[in-house]
């Protein structure tokens, strides 16, 4: 309880405490959009951590050896998993269901061990030391990107494009005879989603002083998702709070030591089993979106 | 309008469509008829483009149109709507229409990403032309406009997919059976909106079951048959095309039915007493009372959609009846589970035949004794029925999946009777099989009856049903409407009437 305590009471001593937590919370949550749009569009990728790595090495590598700075390398890094996406978004899209979120999950493996472990350029498996990292100076650009594209997202999903994921998700075929090119839709969510996981990437990756291979591996993947189904995948900022209370939690749940992970995967299974929906679902939305606001209701 | 010249579309080997030639009138309702299974949904998805044709060529006003996608026959003005219902469930009604206006609407993400009104009144116009559409349909937008599409009735569920169709602005709407499953009233809702579409410019194509709406409303009708069409002309010549009658009423045999006056046995082994079935929010079975005694073979006949295979699923227990009762052999099973009513007797051979494609013959008809214990009878009486059906000792260790369509029939059924009912249900037997199976299939049903085995019968082949049939019971609209002989109700104008609403 001694998380809650001092942010309440101290939040400028938890601010400098708790930095690479805060930072983290915002990675994690732009991760989570980037899965929420792909979800949105009714495709289960957990390709998400692999153009995510694409995103950290490029601009690490950038950084390092051409010395640009991290705005290049995060422009750099999420281009180049675009282009990923749009290379094994052509075979991949075709699957639907079980068996895409298994294609995607593929690619990440073989891209963790085929480019991360491998090549001379990424390390040889090695990782890659990172100095010019800064978790202080970090904060700022992920929390506003974070507000940013929470904001892009949503208008998103409420525009042409956006009910047109909306109908896919819900009746591929019906869809089509509205005249909704499935296709080229599917693939849209996809690079979308792969530009903002690059970029996510490549700002986490100037959070620490060592980019480990290790780190972009299945359970990540999975933990991705998690954080969107946890937070509602009906509304972009249900992953948005489910990133960050599933960031948090561990460090909330410091007080029961050894048992730690044990009650984080009990909450989340209550979690699951008590609001199926996610945290924030649409009528949560309903609190959240201002009566004013323009198109809200059609 | 539109020309469609020589389609043609197989599936593994069976003709599904073979060279059908269709030619709709700009401005025409043409209706598209046949028995279940004849290829008019395959037909249709090929106009649509859901389905590639192998052979033959589409043309929309002079343009070759032939295998195109689904988005792109859309786009090119052909709208439609799905034989089962295919609306966005959890959007509301008027997102629904407005989702086929996706085409004619512009990017308004900007409009979204800067709160100016200047930029909402897109939106606005969009909004409203949807609820124009829902008053086109016989809709109050002010009442249903914001519900979700999964909470109104099914009759109005049909009415907002006409609507979102309609939202394209379409030049041909083709329609799969928008009166299936709805009561008189709908259907007589549903006519008057179909026969005002061309008033719009709305040209259509409909495949129908139901006759009387079929009848009344097309200027031109295409019977397909085995994926032929067998008939085509205005609905007055159909309904005198002795082809056509054949068709559905079922291939006329040279045999006779059984003498009339049987009736009902001494002992009632099925009885069933005002039963009201619903589900999905239609009710699909009101009010039926019938009766089968110990021996008899009874059919239970009527158009698609009368809740002939609804009654069957109740009676197994597959679904569970709103009032009403149904007692079987002295005990009451109404809504009793599944298990148990198959361990009293009652045995349900389903639609669609339903065996496990994977598994051998041999192990699909062991599988029928699952409720006995006695396994030396039952090898024998595998051995039995493989003796009593050829074809399936031939193929006793294939893979069920391999054998043609009415070899699965025929495997249905016998594994139907490795449970030893005492009373058979048999689902539509003869569906989508060739004449010649269907005679074996009626053969076999015939020495089922003969061995002494109590048979409730379903089928859409009304005159062969009546003529194996002891008793029979005509349903429409989930009501039964008419009882008797086989016999009488063979000479019964008013079963004619019921099949080709004439």
């Amino acid at each position: 309880m001694d998380f809650f305590v001092q942010l309440f009471t101290d939040p400028a001593s938890f601010y400098s405490g708790h930095e690479l937590l805060i930072a983290q919370m915002g990675v994690n949550s732009l991760l989570a959009i980037s899965i929420f749009v792909t979800l949105y569009a009714g495709q289960l990728t957990l390709a998400q951590v692999g153009f995510m790595a694409i995103g950290a090495y490029t601009s690490v590598i950038l950084n390092i050896d051409a010395r640009l700075p991290l705005a290049v390398g995060a422009v750099a890094g999420s281009l180049l998993a675009a282009v990923a996406a749009l290379i094994i978004g052509l075979p991949v899209l075709r699957l639907r269901g079980i068996f895409l979120a298994i294609a995607t999950l593929g690619f990440g493996e073989a891209f963790r061990f085929g480019v991360l472990l491998n090549l001379p350029i990424t390390g040889e498996g090695q990782g890659l030391t990172n100095t010019g990292a800064d978790i202080e100076g970090g904060i700022v650009p992920v929390w506003i990107s974070v507000v940013i594209l929470t904001y892009l997202i949503f208008c998103l999903t409420r525009s042409r494009t956006g009910r047109a994921w909306a109908a896919m998700r819900e009746d591929e075929a019906a869809a089509a005879s509205q005249g909704i090119n499935v296709v080229a839709m599917k693939m849209a969510a996809f690079l979308l989603g792969a530009l903002i996981a690059g970029y996510a990437g490549a700002l986490d990756a100037h959070l620490s002083f060592f980019v480990d291979p290790t780190e972009y591996a299945t359970p990540r993947a999975v933990g991705v998702l998690i954080f969107a189904v946890v937070g509602g995948t009906g509304f972009v900022l249900g992953p948005v709070v489910g990133a960050i209370f599933l960031t948090a939690l561990p460090e909330i749940l410091r007080f029961a030591a050894d048992y730690r992970d044990a009650v984080n995967g009990l909450i989340l299974l209550l979690i699951i089993i008590f609001r199926p929906q996610g945290l924030v679902s649409r009528g949560g939305l309903a609190i959240i979106r201002p009566r004013w606001w323009p198109l809200a209701r059609s | 309008m539109l020309e469609a010249e020589g389609i043609s579309r197989y599936f593994g080997g069976v003709k599904a469509v073979d060279g059908v030639d269709l030619k709709i009138e700009a401005g025409s309702i043409t209706g598209l008829i046949g028995p279940n299974g004849a290829g008019k949904t395959t037909f249709v998805n090929i106009l649509t483009g859901y389905v590639r044709p192998q052979a033959g060529r589409i043309r929309l006003e002079g343009n070759d149109i032939t295998g195109r996608s689904p988005h792109e026959m859309a786009s090119l003005g052909v709208a439609r709507t799905f034989q089962t219902i295919r609306l966005f469930r959890d959007m509301t009604v008027l997102e629904n229409v407005q989702a086929g206006m996706h085409l004619r609407r512009p990017d308004d993400l900007l409009a979204h990403l800067l709160p100016l009104p200047a930029l909402r009144g897109e939106a606005r116009r969009a909004a409203a032309e949807a609820r124009e559409l829902l008053r086109r349909v016989g809709l109050n937008p002010e009442v249903v406009g914001a519900a979700r599409a999964s909470q109104l009735s099914y009759g109005d569920q049909r009415r907002v997919e006409i609507a979102r169709a309609l939202a394209l602005q379409p030049k041909l709407l083709v329609l799969d059976e928008p009166v299936a499953g709805m009561n008189p009233s709908e259907k007589g809702r549903m006519r008057d909106l179909i026969a005002r579409l061309p008033d719009h410019g709305v040209t259509v194509l409909m495949i129908e079951h139901d006759m009387r709406l079929v009848m009344g409303v097309c200027d031109h009708i295409a019977v397909l048959n085995f994926g032929r069409r067998i008939a085509s002309g205005t609905p007055a010549e159909i309904g005198a095309n002795p082809e056509v009658i054949t068709a559905y009423l079922g291939a006329d045999s040279e045999r006779t039915a059984r003498p009339a006056g049987t009736s009902l046995g001494t002992s009632s082994l099925l009885k069933v007493t005002d039963l009201d079935v619903s589900y999905g929010g239609v009710q699909a079975v009101a009010q039926a009372s019938f009766e089968v005694g110990e021996g008899e073979l009874v059919a239970l006949i009527g158009p698609n959609g009368a809740g002939k295979t609804t009654i069957l699923n109740t009676l197994s227990g597959l679904l569970r009846p709103d009032r009403g009762s149904i007692e079987f052999a002295g005990h009451a099973i109404t809504g009793a589970p599944s298990h148990r009513i198959v361990r009293s007797g009652l045995i349900h051979v389903p639609e669609g035949r339903e065996v496990l494609a994977r598994q051998t013959v041999r192990e699909n008809l062991e599988l029928g004794a699952f409720t006995r214990r006695d396994r030396h009878a039952i090898r024998a009486q595998v051995d039995e029925l493989l003796t009593r059906f050829p074809i399936l000792r031939e193929r006793a260790s294939l893979p069920a999946g391999q054998l043609s369509g009415g070899e699965q029939q025929i495997l249905a059924i016998a594994r139907g009777l490795m449970a030893r009912p005492r009373l058979l249900l048999l689902d539509e037997p003869s569906l989508g099989l060739a004449p010649l199976m269907v005679d074996q299939v009626f053969r076999i049903i015939d020495e089922i009856r003969t061995d002494g085995t109590t048979v409730l019968l379903v089928e859409q082949n009304a005159r062969r049903a009546l003529q194996a049939a002891d008793r029979a019971y005509v349903l429409e609209s989930g009501r039964v409407v008419l009882s008797g002989s086989g016999a009488e109700l063979l000479e019964d104008p008013r079963v004619r009437a019921t099949y080709l609403g004439a």
